[in-house]
């Protein structure tokens, strides 16, 4: 239960820590052209660089293909989709959305999902950014050990804890509830959120807080008032990061939150792919499946370099 | 920041140690299993000749439908008359194909439905839920007047064997199979017509059929390649005519050996000898049942091992024209202990009541009113399929698939068989002795003795295993 | 003043931690109890059983193609997925075409690259097994044998998750998918940031681009590599969704895609044997921490080693 098993994860300086700026790198620092350096000859370049692109875009391809399917296949009929899967449909079935939007709830399942994922996802950034700063900056007994408690979470297999909390929510009555699946997946994002935002804390400079404390501000008020706002970019990171792992979580709603009409998105998402099984409508899955996307896509592109920041960051701090 | 204090100041160490007392606290008093989670069950309602299970006339109603080849329109319009009879009350009504996913868990936290029709490839383990005492005794339902004529109990209603089949060991009925089921070879009656073939009573006609066929391009057979339990439909049955009745209760009571008899083993060879003369359908350890079906209705082969259900169940697409029906596997020779027409009927879409359901009798009345003649009739005319209720077909003019259900029935007489495999152990017949051998053997990726070999195995490490509940035919 | 302090750490403490306490370190405790039971899950009454849980799963053969399986997952899905993740990330950051004066270049739309790349890692898994399992699909419908027919191979049409030969591979290939990304990702931010100079040098010294790989890159790296290395791990250890969703049965043909996570949840949800799945959960945690220990063992001799 301590930190040997995770080694270098929440405890070691690994030797990238002194190489990756805080801020994380952008993106396409490489390009830039820097110091002179030794010519080499240009044929090795070149070839290299045709090598490269073609496995890049090899790879390119593999990941692409497989969305671009679902969403041509999206607006197909049945009888298209089973003809030819590669095949460009005729006319573009748009019922097809509307049709799983309505019929097979996948509206109603989105709704949920949006107020499950609000609720916690807001609680796990307001507490575990509150046990991070008192982590970090404070000293008193029992620190490391309620660090080490926290992160120790980030290695167990959720799936070992599930049967004992599902009954312990039953007890509780939180089983079937919104509320109970807000807390469930707080507590199951605090590890790495406590984890992160700690040593991000840790970085942040004292003394506005010093001044702000000798100014008479509270405890709590510098933290609401000053840290919280300087903590802004790490608070990001890992608010995205919580997000797609809370939105797209799937095995503890499966378990805990089996109501009817509670059901988040990928459930209902394996619900109609289910029942696609006994009515074959092809065509409806695919609508849900990529009306399910969607969501999570235009998050993505909008957000890109913060999402692949925020997601990797971890492993890189 | 915090290197200014004292690290021996006694209220630091008061706070640490509320900091560890509160959770531990909290934690004692959530510890699991804790207490039972039981809602509370809802007050008894008044007896009276329209209500003679006394159900609360106000109380709330939560029923669960599997949503598979009959969909849930036929209980949903027995719910109506459910609130026709107790305006007061409150029905929910909820359809899904993942039962075992969605319900299994409310098992576990005691707030079951009051009514399930526990069915389909994601069905719960009903000797489990029995044997883990789960369920209500469903005999006040069965000794109630029916709804029809208050002179008749509703047990006395009921085609033959549907209570048996209800029972476990011992008197009490857990489950009452709501639809009755005709398994069997289903076979296309159109293309036996065009090419000018008769069904198979033997299996070397069968042989020599399929061989004809696969000259004409077709295949003999197809089947549910990912759900490979749909193939002991029409071979427990054939197993019985060959080796007769108590081969298939050898095998359900897990003799030891129950499955190296010589019927067994000679009718799983005889399946293998299809797959290995190529008369499967190519592609079909791929499919699924739908899948599967949709080849079948649409000329692709002409024998396939299925239930009644699937006439309904392939109604989107079958063809108009197409005449499917069922008939009693092929026997060996005549040396068979079973006459031709030997065959699998017993019931199917097993309703249950749990027994920690909020209101129990509400879902019985629901299942009294569901065996009524005029729910029954109902069921017919929409799903194309028999009701435990002895009729319901006076007077509507059945579609092909069912009338051979019934002629079907009529021709076998006496000789109806009723494995109990898949409702005793699920677990034992789905994914063990169908995905994990038959489907493999068919697949063409084992050999007959292998697969037999394989089976007796699984067979005996679950009479072996103690945390299963065994249960035998008396 | 300090008193205010303490009431600001325990107030600032005691939610978070009665959270993580109540839902998540309880259950995990609790666990460990009751694999000594023979708790249903269905009702309040267990006994003691001692280690008969255990004694049962020594005998069970699906805990064992369970096990075997999860090993394989574990031994394969980090090599592959960690090894494509460095070589495109080195192969974006080294492979461009030389300009003027530069040492190495990063290939034109790298930044593209790897918005694409990174795409999967964003999708639920629950969407990512649905989607996987309609492409793998064998009959009409299915992506990837309507791909092979289109380019001509109407002969090879395997079953993919039909096939109990295929189907674990087939999960391991969902898996990759999915999670190459990130670590292209991830490569690539440390790879950026290691100083031109260490480059330079190594140029200077006559070696070229591939050396420079396992004498720079690779090493200054190797911190990361060891993280993702039990990321993958922990991934690999679960693979519940993949197996549920997106396999037959669930769990495969034969048994071919049972893994430990899944095997518990039917012990526990379908078989009222919650005691008898806690045991595999212990079991799971086991391999768990073997894994990390060995992992960690690993990195420290390759460290010493450079």
């Amino acid at each position: 239960m301590t930190d040997t098993q995770t080694g270098a994860v929440p405890e070691g300086e690994p030797v990238t820590t002194q190489l990756v700026p805080p801020e994380l790198p952008g993106i396409d620092k490489r390009d830039a052209p820097s110091a002179p350096g030794k010519r080499q000859s240009g044929s090795e370049g070149r070839v290299l660089n045709v090598f490269s692109h073609a496995f890049l875009v090899v790879w390119g391809l593999l990941v692409t293909l497989p969305v671009l399917w679902a969403i041509m296949t999206s607006l197909k009929t049945d009888s298209e989709i089973l003809k030819s899967p590669w095949a460009l449909p005729d006319e573009l079935k748009w019922n097809n959305w509307s049709r799983a939007w309505q019929d097979a709830n996948m509206g109603d399942y989105f709704m949920n999902s949006v107020i499950v994922v609000g609720g916690s996802l807001v609680g796990t950034m307001l507490l575990g950014a509150m046990a991070a700063y008192v982590i970090a900056r404070f000293e008193f007994p029992g620190n490391r050990f309620i660090y080490y408690l926290f992160i120790s979470g980030m290695s167990f297999p959720i799936i070992l804890a599930l049967v004992p909390l599902f009954f312990v929510m039953d007890n509780m009555g939180l089983l079937n509830t919104y509320h109970g699946l807000i807390l469930v997946y707080i507590g199951y994002s605090l590890p790495f959120t406590v984890f992160f935002l700690t040593s991000f804390f840790r970085t942040l400079p004292t003394s506005v807080a010093e001044a702000a404390i000798l100014d008479g501000a509270s405890h709590t008020r510098t933290f609401f008032q000053v840290m919280l706002p300087m903590a802004k970019p790490g608070l990001i990171s890992v608010g995205i990061f919580n997000f797609l792992g809370q939105w797209n979580q799937y095995l503890l709603p499966t378990v805990l939150n089996t109501g009817e009409g509670k059901q988040v998105l990928p459930q209902g998402l394996v619900e109609l792919a289910a029942t696609q099984g006994y009515d074959g409508d092809w065509s409806g899955l695919f609508a849900g499946l990529v009306l399910a996307t969607l969501p999570v896509l235009a998050v993505y592109i909008v957000f890109q370099r913060q999402v692949q920041a925020g997601l990797t960051a971890g492993a890189l701090k | 920041m915090g290197s200014d204090f004292n690290r021996r100041d006694l209220i630091k160490r008061a706070t640490a140690a509320g900091l560890v007392a509160a959770p531990a606290a909290t934690f004692l008093t959530s510890c699991a299993s804790g207490d039972d989670g039981d809602g509370e069950k809802v007050e008894q309602g008044k007896k009276t000749d329209k209500n003679p299970l006394a159900v609360n006339e106000s109380a709330g109603l939560e029923v669960v439908i599997f949503d598979g080849g009959f969909g849930d329109k036929y209980a949903k319009d027995a719910e109506v008359l459910y609130k026709q009879a107790y305006p007061k009350a409150k029905v929910s009504h909820s359809a899904t194909t993942k039962i075992q996913t969605k319900l299994q868990p409310r098992f576990n936290g005691g707030t079951p439905p009051d009514l399930i029709d526990n069915s389909g490839a994601e069905q719960m383990d009903m000797g489990t839920l029995v044997g883990k005492d789960q369920l209500m005794d469903l005999t006040p339902m069965l000794d109630a007047p029916s709804i029809d004529d208050p002179t008749k109990k509703v047990r006395d209603t009921l085609r033959p064997g549907v209570v048996e089949m209800g029972q476990f060991t011992g008197k009490e009925v857990w489950i009452l199979y709501y639809a009755y089921t005709v398994y069997g070879v289903w076979y296309s009656q159109t293309l036996l017509d065009k090419h000018g073939w008769e069904y198979p009573k033997t299996w070397d006609e069968m042989l020599t059929l399929c061989a004809d066929a696969k000259k004409k391009g077709i295949a003999g057979w197809t089947y549910a390649g990912k759900h490979p339990y749909y193939l002991p439909f029409s071979m427990y049955p054939m197993m019985a005519k060959v080796g007769g009745r108590e081969v298939l209760d050898a095998i359900d009571n897990l003799e030891p050996n129950a499955w190296h008899h010589p019927a067994v083993k000679a009718v799983i060879e005889a399946y293998y000898e299809l797959a290995a003369k190529g008369y499967i359908l190519k592609g079909t350890p791929g499919l699924d049942h739908i899948q599967s079906q949709t080849k079948w209705t649409e000329g692709k082969a002409i024998f396939i091992p299925n239930g009644s259900w699937v006439e309904n169940e392939a109604k989107k697409t079958t063809p108009k024209d197409f005449q499917m029906a069922v008939s009693a596997p092929s026997g060996l020779d005549s040396s068979d202990k079973m006459p031709f027409g030997t065959i699998w009927a017993s019931g199917g879409e097993p309703f249950i009541v749990p027994k920690r359901a909020k209101n129990p009798m509400g879902g019985m009345e629901l299942l009294r009113i569901m065996l009524g003649e005029a729910s029954s009739r109902n069921f017919v005319q929409q799903v194309s399929s028999l009701t435990s209720m002895n009729g319901g077909t006076e007077g509507v003019t059945l579609p092909p698939g069912l009338q051979s259900s019934n002629d079907a029935l009529a021709a076998a007489g006496e000789n109806i068989v009723n494995p109990r495999l898949q409702d005793w152990y699920v677990a034992l017949q789905k994914e063990k002795i169908g995905i994990a051998a038959l489907g493999e053997m068919m697949a063409g990726r084992m050999k007959p003795d292998e697969c037999i070999k394989k089976i007796q195995k699984f067979a005996d490490d679950t009479a072996k295993d103690d945390s299963v509940k065994k249960y035998k035919h008396t | 003043m300090q008193h205010g302090k303490y009431r600001f750490i325990v107030g600032f403490l005691a939610l978070p931690l009665a959270i993580y306490a109540v839902f998540v370190i309880s259950p995990f405790v609790q666990a460990i109890y009751y694999s000594f039971t023979d708790w249903t899950g269905l009702s309040s009454d267990y006994s003691w059983v001692g280690l008969e849980n255990y004694d049962r799963l020594l005998d069970d053969e699906i805990f064992w193609k369970a096990l075997r399986n999860n090993l394989l997952l574990l031994l394969v899905l980090p090599l592959v997925t960690l090894g494509l993740g460095l070589f495109f990330a080195f192969m974006l950051n080294v492979g461009g075409k030389r300009r003027r004066g530069a040492v190495i270049a990063g290939v034109r739309g790298s930044g593209f690259y790897k918005v694409v790349y990174f795409f999967p890692q964003v999708l639920s898994i629950a969407i990512v097994a649905v989607l996987f399992r309609y492409a793998y699909e064998p009959t009409e419908g299915g992506a990837l044998n309507g791909f092979l027919r289109a380019i001509g191979l109407d002969s090879v049409q395997p079953l993919w998750l039909g096939d109990p030969d295929l189907a674990l591979w087939c999960v391991m290939a969902v898996m990759v998918w999915c999670n190459v990304g990130f670590y292209v990702v991830l490569f690539s931010a440390g790879m950026s940031s290691i100083p031109r100079d260490f480059y330079e040098a190594a140029l200077l010294d006559g070696a070229n681009r591939f050396t420079t790989f396992f004498r720079i890159t690779l090493p200054l790296l190797w911190d990361t590599v060891q993280t993702g290395w039990i990321y993958m791990g922990i991934i690999a250890l679960d693979s519940f969704a993949v197996v549920q969703i997106m396999t037959i049965g669930p769990g495969g043909p034969d048994y071919s895609t049972e893994v430990l996570s899944f095997y518990l949840y039917t012990k526990s949800f379908r078989d009222g044997q919650a005691g008898q799945a806690t045991a595999l959960g212990v079991a799971l945690l086991i391999v768990t921490l073997i894994f990390a220990g060995i992992v960690m063992r690993l990195g420290r001799r390759e460290r010493l080693e450079f």
